[in-house]
């Protein structure tokens, strides 16, 4: 018999699922934290922080960037969601925090660029010390969130993807950023708060 | 609500057995990887993403030139290969080219890690047979991660001998490649970093099928898997001819109907098709067969280890007979090559290894208390195993006292094996190999396996080789050990006379397109340059660059640039500054 390595298995399996708890427990207290304020330069040069927003109920804040080949599919749903949910006071903020010294193709002047190619609606932030995605713990290109204000803070209320599938929008099942949005709006439950981000991993710099 | 009827639900079920059983018998053609030929090589390593599963969400991948594993490279014995290996991922890698004998600094072990956004450029002369190799990931602690991706790509390296025999050669045709591995998806179609899959991949392609023309069709088959072995036959129990081991042809092909292949380990094999136009045929594992010591023969279908395909007979692929191509191969040769395998009367010295489970080793430990050792110990950067002298012959015995059984593998030499358990190789291993399975023990009696290697052309006293468990989790966790090969007779410069002896002129300085290296001593050669940016960033990974002709700065930008030149024989790195104009 395995027994050694049933060992092994379990105590694999307990690092695993403790590593789990950890990741889980992190984020479901960023669930019921508030989501700090920043101020990130913008494509324009113009500098932006959500208080800006005076009358936003909430935000979708998407960490993305130039040059993952996964999030380039979504620039043009980043538009219909600023399209649809800025007019109900709730935005789109796109913010790149990818390191720059790694992909050139990420660097400011390259994101002014596809800014201006793309006719990207909605803000493209340059969050060169990649506090904020460590703030929001983005771990992927791209990765949604959805905060709401609650007693003039703001709440994270989803966390992950945009929806399942990347390449090939008309076969969306899931529109997991909208559908969150609705149950806010709802007042509702909101039925999935959280899914895997999917994309190319954040590189932090230590 | 309303109240659900006995049609209703009839209905319901036959939709569901009928979807479930159009789903089980839709085969997607086998991706046959492109192929890159010459001398010459460009990789590039990209973090992309590919529609593997059929319907839904793309698949995040590692693509080398493409969205998933990677182009196969043809070299021809003697041809000097250089290679441009860039690594656009987001994280740092390495690549080594398994089976390859070349100088260490070249073998892209976890020593040559390949930063994020840097070109290595390693380059040697091919000095191996006729057979089929890979390349893939080996950063230790990432291997699983980086493989599970898809990093990869098959070798295939001609030399005269193959050449001159009458064998199927025209590949994707009658020379098919099939690189066999397994994943479990999550359920928005990601790959699940874990040691078994629930699904058959190979090419990358989902439940495989080919057409293959009605005469002698030759595959060659790579265990690309994280861990798991197949039992390889086919659905009509027919033989089939194995006509290399891992590392060259065999003295004369070793008909089999099963042949249980095991992580890092290739075969090629021929089958006929002949007189059998218009049926069909699955290759499968008969994984059934297979004990719960042996990677897949585990019976649990849950936990980190549970896998559908545990202990279970499952398609590889489907294989479609069409009409015969123009010119085909009609016969299995009844001979190939005559093989000079190593005697073990040769051998200056038997090093004993050990693999063993780690019950009771307190030693800081990296994924947990039970990881499988080698020689007792976990990896250490900085231990070296073994200095193992230019031409040595060697006999290496693994003694197992490990209840599992575990692919061990070498890097450098190939091998002969001279017995498992104290019985000689099977004749279709008893040639050229570079994994050996080492079984594990039978109730207390441990296994020993012994194989004999010589360590000839490339010593270099800094750059190790490695030997490890091909089982890429168990390599992960620290089953690996390494080894120098160093040449006694070339005196290490232990009285260098002066240190401004190792330097060095650049010029032009600025420069365009080439920058020129002139060293004050000229007896001095360059073991390592590295060229970085002026934010520290690494462009250029140089070993033991050849720089008769310059270095080629011509797709550098404009900026101020560092060289970091590491001599050969001190091992001193002396950095300069240059501008690239």
């Amino acid at each position: 018999m395995k027994l050694l390595k049933t060992f092994s298995i379990l105590s694999l399996s307990i690092l695993l699922i403790s590593n789990y708890f950890l990741i889980n427990s992190f984020t479901i207290k960023k669930f019921r934290e508030e989501i700090k304020d920043f101020n990130l330069k913008n494509t324009d040069g113009k500098y932006i922080s959500l208080k800006d927003y005076r009358d936003a109920k909430g935000f979708i804040i998407v960490f993305t960037c130039n040059h993952c080949p996964f999030a380039k599919l979504y620039p043009q749903r980043f538009n219909e969601l600023n399209t649809k949910y800025k007019p109900l006071g709730i935005p789109l903020i796109a913010i790149s925090s990818t390191d720059t010294i790694m992909y050139e193709e990420d660097t400011y002047s390259r994101m002014i660029m596809k800014a201006l190619n793309e006719k990207f609606n909605f803000p493209y932030l340059f969050d060169e010390e990649q506090l904020v995605a460590k703030n929001f713990n983005a771990q992927k290109t791209p990765h949604a969130f959805v905060i709401w204000k609650e007693n003039e803070k703001w709440i994270l209320k989803y966390s992950g993807a945009i929806d399942d599938n990347g390449a090939e929008p008309k076969k969306v099942q899931n529109h997991f950023v909208r559908n969150a949005i609705e149950d806010l709006l709802n007042n509702r439950e909101i039925k999935i708060p959280e899914t895997k981000s999917i994309g190319c991993q954040i590189y932090f710099r230590k | 609500m309303k109240k659900i009827n006995l049609k209703t639900l009839t209905t319901l079920f036959s939709v569901l057995v009928l979807s479930f059983v159009i789903k089980a018998q839709s085969y997607n053609t086998l991706w046959i990887p492109d192929t890159l030929r010459g001398t010459n090589f460009n990789l590039a390593l990209k973090d992309t993403f590919a529609q593997i599963v059929t319907t839904g969400n793309q698949t995040i991948t590692g693509g080398i030139n493409g969205k998933i594993w990677g182009p196969t490279l043809f070299f021809n014995k003697g041809d000097s290969v250089h290679f441009n290996v860039h690594n656009y991922l987001n994280d740092s890698t390495t690549i080594h080219w398994h089976g390859m004998h070349l100088p260490a600094v070249m073998d892209g072990g976890p020593h040559q890690i390949i930063p994020p956004g840097t070109i290595w450029k390693p380059y040697w002369k091919v000095n191996n047979n006729a057979a089929t190799y890979w390349y893939h990931p080996h950063l230790h602690e990432m291997s699983v991660d980086q493989i599970t991706k898809g990093l990869g790509g098959l070798i295939i390296v001609r030399d005269n001998t193959e050449s001159a025999l009458a064998l199927p050669r025209k590949y994707g045709v009658d020379d098919i490649p099939l690189a066999i591995t397994d994943r479990k998806f999550t359920n928005l179609n990601q790959f699940s970093i874990a040691p078994y899959g629930d699904s058959v991949l190979v090419n990358a392609t989902l439940r495989a099928q080919y057409n293959v023309p009605a005469q002698v069709v030759r595959f060659r088959i790579l265990n690309a898997a994280i861990e798991r072995s197949y039992n390889i036959g086919f659905s009509d129990n027919r033989n089939f001819s194995i006509i290399t081991s891992d590392g060259g042809l065999l003295n004369a092909p070793v008909s089999v109907n099963r042949y249980t292949l095991h992580a890092g380990e290739r075969i090629e094999i021929l089958v006929s098709f002949i007189g059998q136009l218009g049926q069909s045929f699955d290759m499968k594992a008969y994984n059934t067969a297979l004990s719960n010591s042996i990677a897949g023969g585990e019976t649990f279908t849950t936990g980190p280890f549970g896998s559908f395909l545990n202990h279970k007979d499952f398609t590889l692929l489907h294989v479609n007979v069409v009409a015969q191509t123009t010119t085909p191969i009609l016969t299995i040769p009844s001979s190939l090559t005559t093989n000079t395998l190593l005697s073990a009367s040769s051998a200056v010295i038997t090093r004993s290894l050990t693999i063993s489970d780690s019950a009771g080793v307190t030693t800081p430990v990296i994924l947990g208390p039970n990881a499988f050792l080698l020689n007792h110990k976990l990896f250490d950067f900085n231990y070296m195993n073994y200095t193992v002298p230019l031409n040595n012959t060697e006999i290496w015995q693994i003694t197992s006292s490990s209840v599992f059984g575990h692919p061990f593998h070498i890097h450098d030499v190939e091998f002969n094996i001279l017995s498992v358990n104290g019985v000689a190789p099977a004749a279709a291993q008893a040639g050229w190999k570079d994994v050996v399975f080492v079984p594990g023990r039978t109730g207390p009696t441990n296994s020993v396996v012994k194989f004999i290697a010589k360590f000839d052309d490339f010593a270099d006293a800094t750059h190790p080789f490695m030997f490890h468990c091909h089982i890429a989790l168990h390599e992960d966790e620290g089953m690996m050990g390494q080894f120098v090969v160093t040449n006694t007779n070339t005196a290490i410069g232990m009285n260098e006379k002066n240190k401004d002896e190792k330097d060095f002129l650049l010029y032009p300085n600025p420069a365009n397109d080439r920058l020129y290296i002139s060293f004050i001593d000229p007896s001095m050669v360059a073991y390592y340059i590295r060229i970085t940016n002026s934010v520290g960033k690494t462009i250029y990974m140089l070993p033991r660059p050849e720089l008769s002709n310059g270095l080629d700065i011509s797709n550098l930008s404009p900026g101020i640039y560092f060289i970091q030149l590491t001599d050969d024989k001190t091992k001193l790195t002396t950095i300069k500054k240059f501008i690239k104009e």
